[in-house]
């Protein structure tokens, strides 16, 4: 018969009266009793459905739907009875499969049945509001067999068993677990849940509570961690194999509360093993896998990153303030370098590139880089290292990774004012001393700084490269224009330096010799005959000299040296001694710089081209000069001259660092001006925070210093106290 | 202009002491632009405001004038009048040893515990002039803090050389109930 009863098709009572036979509905129903009996007897073969449908139709027809349906109940009930004894009466392993085999046999006779009541199930059951056939035939299963007091405990008490042979390594039929809990959830997701899950969850957390705790005394961190992840699949696994995929994110909680939450700081913190020590011997599995784990559960991530954190800054701290690595600045960049490279690693590879790391580590290195005030010049001189030898030979690629290092700790400066200034002084003399390995190198890291910090930022520089060209013009000019004048004089090559663009200089006395005055006469006139109005004076304490110097037996040699040596030098062409106040006369040179020039020529080894009366290692005012005859060298060209950026001396660190305040002072005040003239009205903490906001990217301005500021700013009228509120500051167009 | 002997002169006739400072009261009157002259106007002006024609009516008036410095607000506008009165014509800022001698004078009646020791942390610590800000803002710090430095808030916009003498007085461990 089909299903579906469309309204075209509708099959009507019999038109003439019926005579009911009173015992009619007792008759019908006897024969579909009986059916039912057969079908739970696995006889149904013998039976018509199309005969057994009929009698159910006619019973609902003439109103014994009621009895149908109370016949059903009972039974139905009284052979689930029967089912529930046998099931009951099975044997240990047996037990499941008989449970299995009837719940199967249940289904199949529960289709056949509901099949034949279908009239029923259609219209006398939805207009009583009764649980349909098919419902009902579950809820029978459920109430009779199920929770019969006998097998619900024990169904429980040997699901939950298996899944324990299973934990401990046996196997067990998994197809058999897959349709029992199938038969649970199909029963009502509260049965699967209260019958089974409830139970499995709690004797789980018990299972790994009790396992976590073994594991943790005996095995170290890495070892701990493989047997997590290794139960954790194992769960996941066990999910997708015979329980309810809803039960895996509940299940998955219970292991990693279990074995990852409760022990999550001991792992991290255990000895030997831990957190730092993987991270130190760049245990880049075991790190990952912690970090997946840790995942799972909340503040585990957290947990990871603030040790990481807190060992790199303790680690980036005792970099910074440890005095032997201090000294050579260009070994102590290089080791920050290699610190974050590999915590770069380390993030990458481990930790999934996951960006609160990142951020972790960028904030770690904001903080310890800026505790020690002389990171600055340790970078400049860096990159000067670089730039003068270091990327020799290096490819194109390579010199921009380099550089794009650089740049990147240039960030992490507060001060980056202090950075510009050393610099300017570095690369002045890179320039200067014509010692840099790559001009593309030079001006990509202009670029790089001018991308970060803007046009201001490095306009000077520029104007230095600018000035180096324009040199290398004048000077084919002044050849060409002089070239025959010269005949067999010194060469001269000059660089003209436009002020304000170069680090400022303090201008020193210095008395050249006589044979090179001429030459600087005739390119002085040259110079100002092509630029009117501008004014040239000769930097004696940044220029260079190579002197062709014969000695004692005839040995000769090409000497460079610093212009001072070269005054120095030349004198000897006319006295063979000479005492330090006499040099001291005719050179004019300062004395500081004058005892250092001397130093290089008397008292180095190798490069001793001057003997010294007495022979200590110090310039006293009483000691006297000899030209040493006796000097050798196996190289031909000797270099005497220092051109080399060097780390400053603390006294010279300090009138640097006064410098940079004082360069600071105006950059404030302007700042507070802008903030003021936009604002017009402002209160004292406000102006601090914008100042401090406006001026973050070059440096970190001290409030006491502004606060000066803004005292001088009302003391030349640019602003004043608000007359009702002290603490309010006006601006005065 | 009355100068220097015409002001002894009128001294005299007042029957006040120079260093007086009356006499800084007078001269406020009269909005003298600076010490130890007055300029014809700023004369009369004085004495327009202080009603006053004759020598024995000014004579009369002086206890009254004094007693103008007890007048909070009065006292304010003398005290911010004192600092372009008393500095050197021309200057921005008051030599320390004339400010600390007009703050002498100005607070000798007033009770003001801590003035000893501002004097003693300029000399030591600062040896230069002293701004108006300084100066005007000094008045407020005095009225408005108490000796104990309770309510003395570092976040509020003192001149920092108010925010080094509260740190010298830290240093040496005068406030609290140290101070009377």
């Amino acid at each position: 018969m089909s299903a579906q009863k469309k309204k075209a098709f509708q099959i009507e009572a019999f038109k003439h009266r019926v005579v009911v036979d009173p015992k009619y509905a007792e008759k019908t129903w006897k024969i579909l009793e009986h059916a039912i009996h057969e079908i739970y007897n696995h006889n149904a073969s013998g039976l018509s459905f199309e005969e057994l449908y009929r009698n159910a139709y006619n019973m609902v027809l003439h109103k014994f739907g009621e009895k149908l349906y109370s016949g059903l109940v009972t039974t139905m009930t009284s052979h689930l009875k029967e089912i529930s004894n046998s099931i009951e009466a099975a044997q240990g392993g047996l037990f499941l499969d008989e449970l299995n085999r009837k719940w199967a046999e249940h289904n199949k006779a529960l289709q056949m049945i509901r099949d034949i009541l279908m009239y029923m199930d259609r219209t006398f059951i939805p207009n009583t509001h009764k649980t349909p056939v098919h419902e009902l035939g579950l809820n029978l299963w459920r109430d009779v067999v199920i929770h019969s007091h006998a097998i619900q405990s024990r169904l429980q008490a040997i699901l939950l068993e298996n899944v324990r042979r299973e934990r401990s390594g046996e196997v067990i039929d998994r197809g058999l677990m897959r349709s029992i809990t199938k038969m649970l959830m199909d029963l009502g997701p509260s049965v699967y849940q209260d019958d089974f899950e409830k139970h499995f969850l709690e004797v789980s957390a018990d299972f790994y509570r009790l396992e976590s705790q073994e594991f943790i005394e005996s095995c170290d961190c890495g070892e701990y961690l493989k047997k997590a992840e290794r139960r954790l699949n194992e769960e996941i696994e066990r999910v997708s194999h015979y329980l309810d995929t809803r039960s895996e994110v509940k299940i998955t909680n219970v292991v990693e509360t279990e074995m990852i939450e409760s022990h999550m700081h001991r792992l991290v913190h255990m000895e030997n093993s831990g957190l730092i020590n993987m991270i130190v011997d760049e245990k880049f599995e075991d790190l990952g896998r912690m970090y997946c784990l840790f995942r799972r559960v909340s503040n585990g991530l957290v947990l990871i990153r603030d040790v990481m954190t807190s060992f790199i800054r303790d680690t980036g701290k005792q970099l910074l303030t440890d005095p032997e690595r201090l000294k050579d600045p260009v070994d102590f960049v290089q080791h920050l370098l290699d610190l974050k490279d590999k915590y770069d690693k380390i993030i990458t590879s481990a930790f999934r590139n996951d960006k609160t790391f990142q951020n972790a580590l960028n904030s770690s290195f904001e903080y310890f880089i800026n505790l020690n005030s002389r990171s600055p010049e340790f970078i400049s001189l860096f990159v000067d290292d670089k730039l003068r030898k270091g990327l020799r030979g290096v490819t194109e690629e390579d010199v921009e990774l380099v550089l794009d290092k650089v740049m990147m700790l240039f960030r992490y400066l507060q001060e980056k004012d202090v950075f510009e200034k050393y610099y300017k002084q570095h690369l002045a003399k890179r320039l200067l001393s014509g010692k840099s390995v790559s001009d593309d190198a030079e001006r990509s890291l202009i670029v790089k700084l001018k991308t970060e910090c803007g046009y201001q930022f490095t306009s000077k520089l520029e104007g230095m490269f600018t000035d180096m060209k324009t040199s290398q013009d004048t000077m084919q000019g002044f050849h060409a224009s002089h070239g025959s004048d010269i005949g067999d004089g010194p060469m001269l090559s000059v660089q003209v330096l436009t002020t304000g663009s170069w680090p400022t200089q303090p201008i020193t006395t210095c008395n050249l010799p006589a044979e090179i005055l001429g030459i600087c006469e005739k390119f002085r006139n040259y110079y100002l005959g092509t630029h009117t109005g501008r004014r040239l004076s000769w930097q004696t304490n940044m220029g260079t000299a190579d002197l062709k110097a014969t000695f004692g037996k005839g040995q000769k040699h090409e000497l460079n040296v610093s212009t001072y040596q070269m005054c120095v030098l030349m004198l000897f062409n006319d006295a063979d001694r000479l005492s330090y106040k006499e040099i001291e006369q005719v050179t004019e040179i300062p004395t500081s710089d004058l005892k250092r020039c001397l130093q290089s020529l008397a008292c180095v080894k190798g490069k001793n081209v001057l003997r010294k009366e007495p022979m200590s290692k110090d310039i006293a005012d009483t000691d006297t000069f000899l030209f040493n005859d006796k000097y050798t060298s196996k190289f031909f060209k000797v270099k005497i001259g220092t051109v080399a950026a060097q780390r400053e001396s603390e006294p010279e660190n300090q009138e640097t660092r006064q410098r940079v305040e004082e360069d600071r002072k105006p950059q404030i005040e302007a700042a507070i001006v802008r903030i003021m003239k936009a604002r017009r009205v402002l209160d004292h903490n406000n102006i601090v925070a914008e100042v401090t906001k406006q001026l973050q990217s070059r440096f970190l301005p001290n409030p006491v210093v502004i606060k000066k500021r803004i005292e001088s700013l009302i003391e030349r009228e640019f602003l004043e106290r608000d007359k009702g509120d002290r603490k309010l500051y006006r601006y005065l167009a | 202009m009355i100068l220097v002997d015409g002001i002894t002169l009128l001294c005299n006739d007042l029957e006040v002491d120079p260093q007086d400072i009356i006499m800084l009261v007078i001269s406020w009157h009269m909005n003298a632009s600076t010490m130890c002259e007055y300029s014809k106007m700023e004369f009369l002006r004085g004495l327009q405001e202080l009603s006053v024609d004759t020598v024995e009516k000014f004579r009369d008036k002086i206890s009254y004038i004094r007693s103008e410095l007890n007048d909070e607000k009065k006292f304010h506008d003398i005290y911010n009048f004192a600092f372009s009165w008393a500095k050197e014509k021309g200057q921005k800022s008051m030599a320390l040893d004339t400010a600390i001698g007009m703050w002498r004078l100005l607070f000798a009646e007033k009770k003001c515990p801590l003035l000893d020791h501002w004097c003693q942390f300029l000399q030591t610590r600062h040896n230069k002039a002293i701004s108006r800000d300084t100066w005007s803002q000094l008045l407020e710090f005095f009225n408005k803090v108490d000796t104990g430095l309770e309510n003395y808030d570092a976040e509020g916009a003192w001149p920092y050389l108010i925010d080094e003498f509260v740190e010298y007085l830290n240093e040496n461990g005068i406030n609290h109930s140290k101070m009377e």
